[in-house]
């Protein structure tokens, strides 16, 4: 049997799930937008997967990572649920080993990573609001009339420079339609919004730290010419897109799963692919068992809990059987 | 007089102490997002996030009888010297009148202090309250050494739930404590408990250590800061904070014990002279001191609002560049969402884990 490897990224404007096999060669990729019902995307994706597999081809290891991980991770049984800033890093350094800098802006995050001799050192994270992400830049489209998938390319058009207000999604509109009115085209103000989101990315993120090549840009923002302008413009340096810069989190986590189940040589705890046929209900509720009044979270299926989590005493989850423990779910208030 | 205080860190302590000197207590309710959520509505919003949560503390207890809180107040020029009174003057306009004390730093205004110290002291001889406050600074003394195993054993063993439970009952064995006896035998019972649990301790190289400063509220009060010791703790790593009760007692109280921190102090020279409020030298001090001790990295706690911690988090980026190690800024209030607080805490972790094992490889071939 071949081995493959499934990364999924739960994200929150996009669901991602890959395959890689033992070399790590991508085999399979999806990108879907997260409409909001992420168990029924990835049962869909998991489907198609299934139809893609050749003889001989197993899954022999499953990874979750994105904002999303927990959920999913119980319902598929994944072997390792882990961040999305290791899973980022994890990817890059492998095709790029000579990185420097990461830049990852995706529909709700946005983040710096920082690479020495191919090893991650430092990270940081967007900490205040969205404005300089990927849901910003699609209401922007949105109410421009543009697709998101034309917006960056217009970008490039623009014959002179606009200045937007770009700390606030809500100011940068207000700034954007008086900026309107003062006669600039749209392709005008859409690069004076590239240039406000990476103004933004810089002060927020960067904050002076010493940045150095290679720098790679990736996230779903990456498809998005005008962003890798106006940071090439900002860093007076060439700016690298990966192949795959969509999916990279999704590539990371399954590599680090690959690592995992390889060298300590485990079974993956897969549910496998029925899962697609069951269906999942979560609730939860607040335990008034002691004064920690933990909100603990429940995972059925149709014929059995795959999962409880939250609670800090293991009341709820040790009562589980076979429940999969991942170290960093048992947490609440 | 029926007097309650607010809820931080081992709350045990102040309880025993005004319990041991014949007092009506209420034990406060430990801070949940009802409390934090009934301080937001009833603070300014421009209060530091500690003002809120005890607000919120306060106002939970009423109707309970209390006529009386004591609590601390501020250090150098921190908002919340005035908190006391701010406190006081909000409860009386939702209609509760309490008296409040609010304990100063003894050097600032001695005299008042010792007014303080007199009433609670009631009708307990001198003699009486030198014991009681000897008790306790014991009591405070063993806890935190028990909790600084603890922090450091629980980052190994494997049924952490369980191991978190036998804390807790640990520590229900030093709330029954009356005499300087009763602690010895306490602390003796609590290191057997915990030598139960087996834990294999990875070579010296592989350990990751992890020190938190910060505010004082933050940093001491499990369920404002997201139980982030238990967090550090679940991802393998061992943790150690730099606010500690016994700690804070010989700072402020104890004629004698300054030397501490004056070391600490001295070893913020570099960076921060003079005491600019709240905890924020300390901070300083205290990374620089993790350092030397070979620690692998800093979480600074910083509530949202705190004017001193926002200082500190401007010197980090230099300092952890002239110390060569990495630290992590968080920002605490009630809107700090748990998920995003466990992608930066385990990806902080796997970053220096990933670089241990980098050093370590690299030492190897240089051999």
């Amino acid at each position: 049997m071949n081995s493959i490897y499934v990364g999924v990224d739960i994200g929150s404007v996009s669901i991602n799930i890959i395959a890689i096999d033992a070399n790590n060669e991508l085999i399979f990729k999806l990108y879907r937008r997260n409409t909001g019902q992420p168990v029924e995307i990835v049962k869909e994706a998991l489907n198609e997967l299934k139809k893609n597999l050749k003889d001989m081809q197993e899954v022999a290891g499953v990874g979750v990572t994105g904002s999303g991980r927990k959920l999913i991770g119980y319902i598929l049984g994944a072997d390792i649920i882990k961040n999305e800033i290791t899973a980022h890093a994890a990817a890059t350094t492998y095709y790029y080993p000579e990185t420097g800098t990461i830049f990852e802006i995706g529909g709700q995050d946005s983040k710096l990573i920082i690479v020495n001799n191919g090893i991650p050192v430092d990270f940081a994270m967007n900490t205040v609001c969205a404005a300089g992400t990927g849901s910003f830049l699609d209401h922007q489209a949105l109410r421009l009339g543009v697709p998101i998938e034309e917006f960056g390319a217009l970008a490039l058009k623009a014959r002179r420079d606009v200045r937007i207000a770009g700390r606030c999604t809500v100011f940068a509109e207000s700034d954007m339609i008086s900026k309107q009115q003062y006669g600039f085209t749209k392709p005008e103000i859409i690069k004076g919004l590239c240039r406000a989101l990476v103004r933004n990315y810089m002060n927020n993120l960067v904050r002076g730290r010493k940045l150095s090549g290679k720098y790679i840009f990736q996230g779903g923002v990456a498809a998005n010419i005008g962003i890798k302008a106006a940071f090439e413009e900002e860093l007076s340096h060439e700016v690298i897109i990966p192949e795959h810069y969509d999916v990279m989190g999704a590539i990371g986590i399954a590599m680090l799963v690959k690592e995992e189940i390889e060298s300590k040589g485990i079974k993956t705890s897969f549910r496998g692919f029925n899962i697609t046929r069951d269906n999942f209900v979560t609730s939860s509720f607040i335990c008034e068992g002691c004064a920690n009044e933990c909100e603990v979270i429940k995972v059925e299926s149709s014929t059995e809990v795959i999962a409880m989590t939250g609670d800090r005493c293991g009341k709820w989850s040790d009562s589980v059987e076979n429940q999969i423990s991942y170290r960093q779910e048992t947490f609440a208030r | 007089m029926k007097i309650s205080f607010p809820y931080m860190g081992p709350t045990l302590i102040y309880a025993k102490l005004l319990e041991l000197l014949g007092h009506d207590i209420v034990m406060p309710n430990r801070p949940s997002r009802k409390t934090i959520e009934l301080g937001v509505k009833h603070s300014p919003e421009f209060a530091c996030f500690p003002f809120k949560v005890l607000m919120g503390t306060y106002l939970e207890m009423m109707g309970k009888g209390i006529d009386t809180i004591v609590t601390s107040g501020g250090h150098g020029p921190c908002r919340a010297g005035y908190y006391g009174e701010l406190h006081k003057k909000i409860l009386s306009s939702l209609g509760y009148d309490l008296d409040f004390i609010i304990f100063d730093e003894p050097k600032r205004d001695f005299k008042r202090f010792f007014q303080y110290v007199k009433r609670l002291k009631a009708d307990s001889s001198w003699f009486h309250v030198a014991r009681v406050v000897y008790i306790v600074y014991r009591m405070s003394k063993s806890i935190d050494k028990i909790e600084k195993i603890v922090t450091t054993r629980r980052a190994y063993v494997s049924n952490k739930s369980l191991f978190n439970r036998t804390w807790q009952n640990i520590l229900e064995d030093y709330s029954r404590i009356r005499t300087l006896k009763d602690i010895s035998e306490v602390e003796k019972k609590a290191l057997k408990k915990i030598n139960k649990f087996n834990y294999q301790l990875p070579p010296e190289d592989e350990r990751i250590r992890i020190g938190i400063i910060g505010e004082i509220y933050v940093v001491m009060e499990p369920s404002v800061n997201n139980n982030i010791e238990e967090i550090i703790n679940y991802f393998g790593a061992e943790v150690e904070r730099s606010q500690y009760l016994s700690q804070y007692i010989d700072e402020t109280i104890m004629p004698f014990k300054g030397k501490e921190v004056k070391e600490i102090f001295r070893k913020a020279d570099d960076y921060l002279e003079i005491i600019i409020g709240g905890h924020a030298r300390q901070s300083v001090g205290h990374i620089v001191d993790y350092k030397e001790r070979g620690f692998d990295g800093i979480i600074h706690l910083k509530p949202f609002g705190c004017l001193p911690e926002l200082i500190t988090q401007s010197m980090l980026d230099k300092i952890s560049l002239d110390l060569d190690i990495p630290i992590l800024s968080l920002s605490i209030d009630e809107q700090t969402a748990q998920a995003n607080l466990m992608t930066r805490i385990e990806a902080f972790i796997d970053f220096i884990k990933y670089q241990k094992a980098s050093k370590k490889e690299r030492m190897v071939v240089n051999e």
